[in-house]
C-alpha cells in the first residue's frame, strides 16, 4: 500500500512545495541505488584482486583467468549502470525506473556470482555466502514477492551448478585444501549443503523483507507526517496571517479580500468566496471572492429559500458537497457551478455573537476533494472571519453615529447662532441708549446679560468647530499650505492682547519654505493654532513668555508652543483633550470656558494625520508640540 | 442737505431693528425690505444711497444673488443705475474663518462685510465711510 499513500500526498504536495523538489521516497531510492553501485565497485575489484592472488599462489589451485574476466565484466557493467544512474538522477524521477534498474543489476550480479562460485569450487565455494548480501539488497528495492522470485532464481542457479558438476557436465575447480576428497560428488554432502543453502536463503528473504517492509511502512508514515506537517504549518501560518489582518484593519472589504485570497492558496483549491446575509435575512450578498469568474459572480442573487446548502449552513452546519452533479438538489445554481468547473463545495457558516452573519465557500475542481481536515481549517478561518466582520460592522455603526452626531450638532448650533447674535445686538442697542436713558443698575444687568450671551456664542462656535473637526471632509478641500503664513497671522492676531497683558510673544520659523508645507485646510490650521496660542496667553500671568517655533525632521514638521503659564496638574494631563474637561487651575483663571478648545485641536489634527503632545510643570509652564507630516513626502 | 436713504434687507425683524435704531439716531433715513422680491421692488422705488444686505434670507444665497443683480456689469441691466450703489453684506461666518471673506471684486460684488452680531460702532463707521467719506 505505500505506493498509493505516496501518490496521494504527492498530489497535495504540488500545492505547497516548489516544483523540482524531490519527495523523500524518491531520495531514498536514489540513495539505495547509488549505494548498490558503490558496493559493486568493491565486489568487482575484490574479484580481480582474488584472481591476481590465485595467479600468484598457484597452490590454491583455482583458474586465475576466468575469475579475472568475471571481475572485469562486473566492473564494466557497473560503469554502465553508474552512468545510467547519473543520467536518471538529473532527468526522470520515477520510482519504477529505479526498480527496473535494480532488477537488471540484480540478474547480472546473480549470474556473476554463480560463475564465480563455479570457478571457486562449486558446492564447496566460500562465495555462496555472497548470495545473502544480494537478498538483503533485493529486499530494499522490491516487494516480498519479487524478492522471493529472485531468491528462487539464485537457488536454481546454484543448484544447477552443483548438479552439473556432480554429473561432470561442468568441470570442477577444486580449492586445493577444501576439495581433497572429491566431496563435490558426495550426494549426502550435496544434499545437506543444498538444504541449508535453500533454507538460509528463504529465511533471510523472509526476515529482511519483513524488516524492510516494516521500515518502508514507517518511512511512508514519516513522509506522510512530514508532508502533513508542512500542510499544517502552512495553514497555521495562514490563520496567523488572517488574525493579523483582522487586527490591523477595521475596513471590512479589505479583511474579507485577504481572507478569501489566503484561504484559496493555502487550501490549494479553485476558489473561495464570502457572502453575508442582507437585512432581509433571505438574500446573501457577495462581499469577497477569489478565483471565480465574473460571469459566475453575476449569475444572480443567492436566495436562502432556494438553496438547501445555504439553508443548512445558516443553521450552523458544515456542508460538504463532494459531487456537485450528483447532489445538484442542494444548490440554487448547479448548472453555473458545473460551467465554472466546480465539482465539490465546502460551506461553513460565519457565526456571530448573536446571529449567523453569512457563509464562506471553498470550491474545488475535483470531486470529493474536501476532507475533515479541510472542514476544520475552513471552520477556523470562518471563526476568525466572523470576529472581523462583527468588529468592522460595529466600527461602521460607530462611524455613522459619529457623523450623524456631528451633522446634528452642526445644524443645531447653526440654528442657535442667529437668535443668540441678534439678542446680543438688541441688548447693545439698549446699552447704547438708542431707546432711552439707561440707569447704572440697568446698565450693569445688561452688561452681565451680554457676557452670558458672549459665552453662549463661544460655546456655539466651539461646538461647530468640533463638529467640523469630526465630520469626514472630502480630500479635495485640503491643499498644500505654508504653515508659516498661518502662524504669522495667528501671532499677529494675538500681538495686541499679549502686549496688553505684558506678555512677550515670539515666533521663530524655518527659513526654507519646503520644510513648512503641509497638506491641510487654512481654516483647520487656523483653528488649531488660534486655540493653542489663545490658551497660552490666557493662562500665562503678566510678565511671562509665549514662544512659538517651527522646525522639521525628515518627514515631519514640529510646531512648539511654550509658555511660562500656570501649567497643567499631572492628573489633569490624561483628560486634557476630552470634551468639556477643564483643569481646576484653569477654572481659577477663567471661570467660564467651554472646555472644547483642545478637543477641537485634536479632532482637527486627526484630519491631517497630525499629532499633539504636551509636557507641563504646574506653576512653571506648558509645552505643546504639534506634529504634522510634511507635504513633500 | 437731504437725508441719505439706507435700505436694510433682512428677513429677521429683530436684526433689522438693531441696525435701524443706531442708523436713525445717526440721522439717516432707514427703510426695510423683508425678502428678495420685496428688496427688488423697494430698490426701484426708493433708489437708496446704500444697501445693507443679509447673506441668508429665503435661501442660503438670496443675498448674493441680489448683490450680483444690483452690481451687474451688463450695460443693459435693469438695475444699471444701482451699479455704484454701495452694498454692505451682513454675514454670520465664523470668527476664525472670517479672514476668507475679505471684499474682493472678483469674488463678490459688494463693498464691505459686517459680521453678526453687528457692533454698533463698526456699523456706523462703515456706513459713514461710504456715505459721508
Amino acid at each position: 500500500m505505500p505506493n498509493t499513500v505516496i501518490t496521494n500526498f504527492e498530489r497535495k504536495e504540488s500545492a505547497f512545495l516548489v516544483s523540482g523538489h524531490r519527495s523523500l521516497t524518491e531520495q531514498e531510492l536514489v540513495y539505495s541505488n547509488d549505494w548498490f553501485i558503490l558496493l559493486r565497485w568493491l565486489a568487482g575489484l575484490g574479484a580481480t584482486a582474488a584472481a591476481i592472488a590465485v595467479y600468484l599462489f598457484p597452490k590454491i589451485g583455482l583458474p586465475a583467468l576466468p575469475i579475472f574476466v568475471i571481475g572485469l565484466c562486473v566492473l564494466t557493467y557497473n560503469l554502465l549502470f553508474f552512468l545510467l544512474a547519473r543520467r536518471l538522477n538529473t532527468s526522470i524521477r520515477n520510482p519504477e525506473t529505479y526498480q527496473r534498474l535494480a532488477f537488471a543489476q540484480m540478474i547480472l550480479d546473480w549470474i556473476a556470482i554463480t560463475l564465480l562460485i563455479q570457478f571457486s569450487g562449486g558446492i564447496v565455494s566460500p562465495l555462496i555466502l555472497f548470495f545473502v548480501f544480494h537478498i538483503v539488497i533485493a529486499s530494499i528495492f522490491f516487494t516480498r514477492k519479487v524478492s522471493l522470485l529472485l531468491t528462487i532464481l539464485a537457488i536454481m542457479l546454484f543448484t544447477g551448478i552443483v548438479i552439473l558438476e556432480y554429473f561432470s557436465i561442468l568441470p570442477h575447480y577444486p580449492i586445493s585444501t577444501l576439495s581433497k576428497f572429491d566431496i563435490y560428488t558426495d550426494s549426502l554432502y550435496i544434499a545437506i549443503i543444498l538444504v541449508f543453502f535453500v533454507s538460509t536463503m528463504i529465511i533471510v528473504t523472509y526476515l529482511v523483507t519483513s524488516i524492510s517492509g516494516r521500515l518502508r511502512d514507517r518511512e511512508a508514515e514519516v513522509i506522510k507526517l512530514s508532508e502533513d506537517l508542512k500542510i499544517s504549518s502552512a495553514r497555521l501560518q495562514s490563520l496567523n496571517d488572517s488574525a493579523q489582518v483582522i487586527n490591523s484593519t477595521l475596513e471590512l472589504t479589505q479583511v474579507m479580500n485577504r481572507l478569501v485570497d489566503n484561504t484559496t492558496r493555502v487550501m490549494g483549491v479553485h476558489a473561495c468566496s464570502i457572502r453575508l446575509l442582507d437585512e432581509s435575512s433571505n438574500v446573501l450578498k457577495l462581499v469577497a471572492s477569489y478565483g471565480l469568474s465574473q460571469e459566475y459572480l453575476n449569475k444572480g442573487p443567492i436566495i436562502v429559500d432556494n438553496s438547501l446548502m445555504v439553508q443548512e449552513a445558516l443553521d450552523g452546519k458544515i456542508i460538504n458537497i463532494p459531487d456537485v452533479v450528483a447532489q445538484s438538489e442542494y444548490l440554487q445554481y448547479p448548472d453555473w457551478a458545473v460551467k465554472e468547473g466546480i465539482s465539490s463545495i465546502l460551506t461553513v457558516p460565519l457565526v456571530g455573537k448573536n446571529r449567523t452573519l453569512g457563509i464562506i465557500h471553498a470550491y474545488s475542481e475535483e470531486i470529493n476533494h474536501f476532507t475533515t481536515d479541510d472542514e476544520a481549517f475552513l471552520s477556523a478561518i470562518a471563526a476568525q472571519g466572523s470576529i472581523a466582520i462583527e468588529n468592522a460592522l460595529a466600527y461602521q455603526t460607530i462611524e455613522t453615529l459619529d457623523a450623524t452626531k456631528a451633522a446634528f450638532i452642526r445644524v443645531f448650533t447653526h440654528e442657535l447662532r442667529s437668535p443668540v447674535s441678534v439678542t446680543r445686538s438688541l441688548l447693545q442697542t439698549i446699552l447704547a441708549g438708542y431707546v432711552g436713558q439707561v440707569t447704572d443698575q440697568q446698565k450693569d444687568i445688561l452688561e452681565r446679560a451680554t457676557r452670558r450671551i458672549d459665552f453662549l456664542r463661544k460655546l456655539i462656535d466651539d461646538l461647530l468647530d468640533l463638529a467640523n473637526g469630526r465630520s469626514p471632509r472630502p480630500s479635495k478641500e485640503v491643499s498644500h499650505i505654508d504653515l508659516h503664513e498661518i502662524l504669522e497671522r495667528v501671532v499677529d492676531r494675538f500681538r495686541l492682547p499679549a502686549q496688553e497683558k505684558g506678555i512677550s510673544l515670539t515666533y521663530q520659523t524655518d527659513p526654507i519654505k519646503e520644510n513648512r508645507i503641509v497638506i491641510a485646510t487654512v481654516e483647520g490650521l487656523d483653528r488649531i493654532f488660534n486655540n493653542l496660542v489663545s490658551n497660552a496667553i490666557k493662562y500665562t500671568p503678566q510678565g511671562g513668555n509665549v514662544d512659538l517655533s517651527l522646525n522639521h525632521t525628515a518627514n515631519e514638521v514640529n510646531i512648539k508652543i511654550e509658555d511660562t503659564g500656570i501649567g497643567i496638574p499631572e492628573d489633569a494631563i490624561p483628560h486634557l483633550f476630552e470634551e468639556f474637561f477643564r483643569a481646576p487651575n484653569a477654572r481659577e483663571v477663567e471661570r467660564e470656558g467651554t472646555g472644547l478648545g483642545l478637543s477641537i485641536v485634536r479632532e482637527t489634527l486627526n484630519h491631517y494625520r497630525g499629532q499633539i503632545a504636551v509636557q507641563s510643570q504646574p506653576g512653571a509652564g506648558s509645552f505643546f508640540t504639534v506634529t504634522l507630516p510634511l507635504a513633500k513626502n | 442737505m437731504t437725508q441719505k436713504q439706507i435700505l436694510i434687507v433682512d428677513d429677521d425683524p429683530d436684526q433689522r431693528l438693531t441696525i435701524r435704531l443706531p442708523l436713525k439716531a445717526a440721522g439717516y433715513s432707514v427703510h426695510e425690505a423683508i425678502n428678495y422680491d420685496d428688496a427688488i421692488q423697494t430698490v426701484k422705488k426708493l433708489k437708496p444711497d446704500l444697501i445693507i444686505l443679509d447673506v441668508m434670507m429665503d435661501s442660503a444665497t438670496a443675498g448674493f444673488q441680489l448683490a450680483l443683480l444690483m452690481h451687474s456689469p451688463d450695460p443693459e441691466s435693469e438695475f444699471k443705475e444701482f451699479k455704484d450703489t454701495p452694498i454692505i453684506m451682513l454675514t454670520a461666518i465664523h470668527s476664525t474663518t472670517s479672514l476668507r471673506f475679505a471684499p474682493d471684486e472678483n469674488y463678490l460684488p459688494v463693498e464691505d462685510f459686517l459680521e453678526k452680531p453687528v457692533d454698533t460702532e463698526i456699523l456706523l463707521s462703515t456706513v459713514r465711510k461710504y456715505l459721508d467719506g
